[in-house]
């Protein structure tokens, strides 16, 4: 009786440790099966990290600046025709664009690097030119702010460049050259010869006479002194723009500094109408 | 750290995130100049040309990934929103890592705001994969995770 029941306990306690194992070993299985799952997850959270980076440098890339063309390139000749039919046609004289005797002035702060600059001056401004400057209403005088340009040197030297054009009267189709032909911010793109392929852009330019004067330190020094004006405006970033009536007191219209530009253009006409009325 | 504590510090976190990215958002669409302590560097890197992705301004961008990782943190927990919670921080702290790139070597030009987001949005992550690999605090699951539920002290804390 006590060997049938001695069987009896230990066949059950078999049974039991067979269940037990078959658990632990079901448990085991389980815990694999969910460290595979979660590995896997985590590589998917990996591959969305190298997914993001490699988006964001494609699209960057591919958005953000164009090189400069070269001149007689088919995009530099793009770059001429639009920016002459812009301008073409209206006095320049100097920094100033339009009617030297326009009732109203706005004076744009700018630096030549600087993106949202070009943003607003291939978005908004044509049609400031075409609504108030090409009517003799408005004259538009550009001046020097830096914000974008990480070296001073290299910001004289393209601001300067820009007035030497001016002294010929053609500043203003080498700041839109500029503006249109940007290139990457910080990438080192202006160099003598990016400023000398604006400069045989401008029509009718005489090249010898602007390379000779584009290093005068009048220049140079003209450069400072819109800075300095900016600084005491309190302006902190480009573009900017003070506007009135011609000769009288100059009010700061906004600061653009990344509100949508389209809308600058709106934003103006009202100011603009209410100097002309003042 | 337990799995409760871990979904509260995320949640004050994303929080953080999304205060610093409506203030980054607002200041973007309302054009006024940026809180900065270091001069113009923050102007600098919020008007430069990586200010914004096909059109859309990064601050938005991140305005909307910090929402989306609040929204994961929200509902009652499970496997499936901790791996929504994962997947969300790591691609917003690819995204952050890319903008700190061109920060230091396109614009040379550091903004602070931009920095502390980049700092969430890492913390976010750190505390996503721990949360990720605590898993299911109870139930059959259960890979060494602490005893309570997270998912149901949680959710009745938590209106919506």
């Amino acid at each position: 009786m006590s060997t049938t029941g001695e069987q009896g306990s230990t066949r059950k306690q078999r049974r039991e440790e067979a269940r037990a194992r078959r658990k632990a070993l079901e448990s085991q299985a389980a815990q694999q099966e969910l460290r595979r799952r979660r590995l896997i997850q985590l590589g998917a959270a990996a591959l969305v990290v190298i997914a993001v980076v490699a988006i964001a440098f494609a699209v960057s890339s591919g958005s953000s600046g164009n090189s400069a063309a070269k001149p007689h390139s088919k995009a530099a000749n793009e770059a001429s025709a639009t920016v002459d039919s812009l301008i073409n046609g209206i006095p320049q004289s100097g920094n100033v664009l339009g009617n030297p005797h326009a009732p109203a002035t706005l004076v744009y702060f700018g630096d030549l690097q600087c993106p949202i600059c070009r943003e607003f001056t291939l978005g908004a401004f044509p049609s400031v030119v075409a609504n108030f400057v090409r009517t003799g209403k408005l004259k538009v005088e550009y001046r020097s702010m830096e914000t974008a340009t990480r070296e001073p040197a290299i910001f004289r030297e393209q601001q300067a460049a820009a007035l030497a054009a001016g002294l010929q009267h053609k500043m203003w189709y080498f700041v839109e050259l500029f503006y249109h032909e940007q290139g990457e911010e910080d990438s080192g793109y202006v160099t003598p010869a990016y400023l000398r392929g604006l400069a045989q852009q401008v029509p009718g330019l005489n090249l010898a006479r602007w390379e000779a004067e584009r290093s005068s330190p009048k220049l140079v020094e003209e450069v400072e002194r819109n800075e300095t004006e900016a600084g005491e405006q309190g302006f902190n970033g480009t573009p900017s723009f003070l506007l009135g009536k011609t000769g009288g007191p100059m009010r700061k219209v906004t600061e653009l500094t990344g509100a949508d530009l389209n809308e600058a253009s709106a934003l103006f006409e009202p100011e603009i109408e209410k100097a002309l009325k003042s | 750290m337990g799995a409760r504590i871990l979904r509260w510090v995320s949640l004050l976190i994303a929080l953080l995130g999304v205060a610093l990215a409506s203030y980054l958002t607002y200041v973007h669409y309302a054009g006024i100049k940026p809180l900065c302590t270091a001069g113009n560097t923050c102007l600098k890197v919020q008007t430069s040309v990586y200010s914004h992705i096909l059109g859309i301004p990064v601050a938005l961008i991140g305005l909307i990934g910090y929402v989306l990782v609040l929204a994961t943190l929200l509902p009652r927990q499970g496997e499936n929103t901790r791996l929504a919670t994962l997947l969300l921080t790591a691609g917003g702290f690819a995204f952050s890592a890319y903008l700190t790139y061109r920060e230091l070597f396109s614009l040379h030009a550091v903004c602070e705001e931009c920095a502390t987001s980049a700092v969430i949005m890492t913390l976010l992550l750190i505390l996503s994969v721990w949360r990720f690999l605590l898993g299911e605090p109870t139930g059959s699951t259960h890979v060494g995770a602490p005893a309570g539920s997270e998912s149901g002290e949680l959710a009745a804390g938590i209106p919506g």
